[in-house]
């Protein structure tokens, strides 16, 4: 079958692979949606779980999604003339005063592995360009790395600019890095903080399915 | 190397009956102490400027630090193992308050133009294939380079064979080093796509270090080896499980056969984050040691101490973000580490450099508490 091959390959990383077979698919008639829930986004389920159980590491996963996104890559322009819509948006970044962005990109990863636009504002980033990111591309979703204790803080402030946006109850506000813990998350009062990029994913796609209903 | 600077040191030496050298060697080797050996790894650069304790007595870096708090002695020298020449470190260019350089290992990256800590945003290696690791190898890796012949003699001057705290050789890196050449990312990519030319790259890590330690080995008698890695953050290690196993750790095995037909049997690896799924095998290559093992990111030092009993030591381990909870989380983290002090093994100091938002009075009140804890009992 079609779809193991491709989320086999994509697991494995072989990104020559998974385009291959994503245009065999294409070229077969398969819908591109079919192709990407069916194909790829159970291929990164696969990976996102093993690396929450730590049977995978993030080579494995970066190996992973660089597969995934090359079949991504075909797929898109199709997926727009199907009129399919992502999952949900998101506006990630990692906070300002701190360039560090492997976590960042991880998670942004492993999101789009989860059929949600990532809107990737890169390092060093303010909280009113999330906010207003947010607000003006409608994301459901913010979500903030920070590698050090010294720019952490920040975060804080990104939750209140959201409420002086008047956009609080409209955007969950995920929060993650090296520093953060859960205790921090509800100290300053944002939604949700999650312990690897795997499980933001899961739990990004889980508010925006709670957003929409 | 000691710092010229005269400096007045705000503590006094913990009271000892030993050198620090034979503590040092006592401590690590699970033998009876006077006390503690007294050190820490440093502070981040904006300690420097942002703790009245520092800039009000003019204390500028970690060496100067060092004698301010009289912490007890410890050294490492080693060779000339990575790139020589480097890469010409230049800035290319300003935007957006961010500084775009080239730095000695080749890579683009971003630094922010402030000058606040923050690790490099990087952009693009020098290398990403054969062909550019072919070029990069003759031109910045001849192991035959006059650069890195070492003088014996201006080293032995420096530690002299009597001298009284501990010295080490530095082992270098297998991996580490190769990662700040190529990028995280890039090194994952190379892994998969060109794995003989990251197996290469190691291979000549591997053997620069050989011939460092070949120069100095029979020249002192060292105390400890060191090396560093890096290759570890919160979710584990930045390389597969299995190219470390079957790339990196034999090159470990040879670098501890030599440090073994000279006697040196504790060795430290410098690797923060969660080193669990490499630990068995740093282990099996002999690295026995890590060194300044952080918490946050791994966990409470005395799970692996107990985990690993009699084969791993530690140094490091005092949660830097309890350092920064304010006095009752310092005191409440310092006892939960007494037990591991006392059996041996094991040095506490706070787990990578400390960061600027531990208040220097809390720090004062760890560093005083620690002698209470750890120091000589009157």
């Amino acid at each position: 079958m079609i779809f193991d091959d491709i989320s086999e390959k994509l697991q494995a990383g072989r990104a020559r692979d998974v385009k291959a077979l994503v245009q065999q698919a294409i070229d077969e008639g398969i819908s591109a949606q079919d192709i990407l829930e069916k194909g790829l986004v159970p291929g990164m389920n696969v990976i996102g779980e093993k690396f929450k159980n730590n049977e995978v590491f993030v080579p494995e996963v970066l190996v992973a999604a660089r597969a995934m996104n090359q079949g991504a890559q075909l797929l898109k322009p199709l997926l727009a003339a199907e009129g399919v819509k992502a999952s949900g948006k998101v506006c990630i970044g990692t906070v300002q005063g701190d360039l560090h962005d492997i976590g960042k990109n991880l998670v942004k990863m492993m999101m789009e592995g989860k059929g949600l636009e990532v809107i990737d504002l890169g390092t060093d980033v303010s909280p009113e360009t999330f906010v207003e990111t947010a607000k003006n591309e409608g994301c459901q979703i913010i979500a903030c790395s920070a590698l050090l204790t010294t720019t952490m803080g920040v975060m804080g402030e990104v939750v209140k600019k959201a409420e002086e946006a008047g956009i609080r109850d409209k955007v969950r506000i995920m929060v993650g890095g090296a520093p953060v813990t859960e205790e921090f998350c509800r100290k300053i009062g944002a939604d949700a903080y999650t312990s690897d990029a795997a499980s933001a994913a899961d739990k990004a796609l889980e508010f925006c399915t709670e957003l929409a209903g | 190397m000691r710092t010229v600077k005269s400096i007045t040191p705000i503590r006094k030496p913990w009271a000892g009956t030993m050198t620090a050298r034979e503590r040092f060697n006592r401590q690590m080797h699970y033998r009876s102490v006077d006390r503690c050996f007294n050190m820490e790894f440093g502070y981040w650069n904006e300690n420097f400027t942002q703790w009245p304790l520092f800039y009000e007595n003019g204390i500028t870096n970690n060496e100067e630090a060092d004698v301010f708090f009289s912490f007890d002695r410890i050294a490492v020298i080693g060779g000339v193992d990575w790139m020589c020449p480097p890469f010409e470190a230049k800035e290319i260019g300003r935007h957006d308050g961010k500084i775009v350089l080239i730095n000695a290992d080749g890579l683009m990256a971003e630094v922010l133009a402030s000058g606040r800590d923050t690790i490099p945003h990087y952009l693009k290696s020098s290398v990403t294939t054969p062909e550019d690791w072919k070029r990069v190898k003759e031109e910045h890796f001849d192991r035959n380079s006059p650069e890195r012949k070492l003088d014996i003699a201006a080293l032995k001057a420096l530690h002299p064979e009597d001298r009284d705290y501990p010295l080490g050789v530095s082992c270098g890196s297998m991996i580490g080093k190769i990662r700040d050449m190529l990028t995280f990312e890039g090194l994952a990519y190379a892994c998969y796509d060109y794995p003989d030319m990251v197996e290469d790259m190691v291979e000549t890590c591997c053997v620069l270090v050989e011939d460092s330690l070949d120069q100095l080995l029979g020249n002192f008698t060292f105390d400890y080896a060191s090396g560093w890695e890096d290759i570890c953050f919160k979710n584990g290690p930045i390389v597969s499980v299995p190219f470390f196993r079957d790339v990196v750790m034999p090159r470990y095995k040879r670098i501890r056969k030599k440090l073994d037909q000279y006697g040196i049997d504790l060795w430290y690896t410098d690797c923060d984050g969660d080193v669990r799924p490499i630990l068995p095998y740093l282990l099996e290559g002999g690295i026995n040691c890590l060194f300044p093992y952080e918490v946050n990111s791994c966990a409470h030092p005395g799970e692996l101490l107990d985990q690993y009993e009699g084969q791993l030591r530690i140094m490091g381990g005092v949660d830097k973000m309890q350092l920064g909870a304010g006095k009752e989380a310092i005191k409440a983290y310092l006892e939960s580490l007494e037990k591991y002090v006392a059996r041996g093994g094991y040095i506490p100091f706070c787990d990578h450099r400390c960061p600027p938002n531990v208040d220097p009075d809390d720090y004062l009140y760890y560093l005083d508490l620690k002698e209470r804890m750890f120091g000589m009992k009157a």
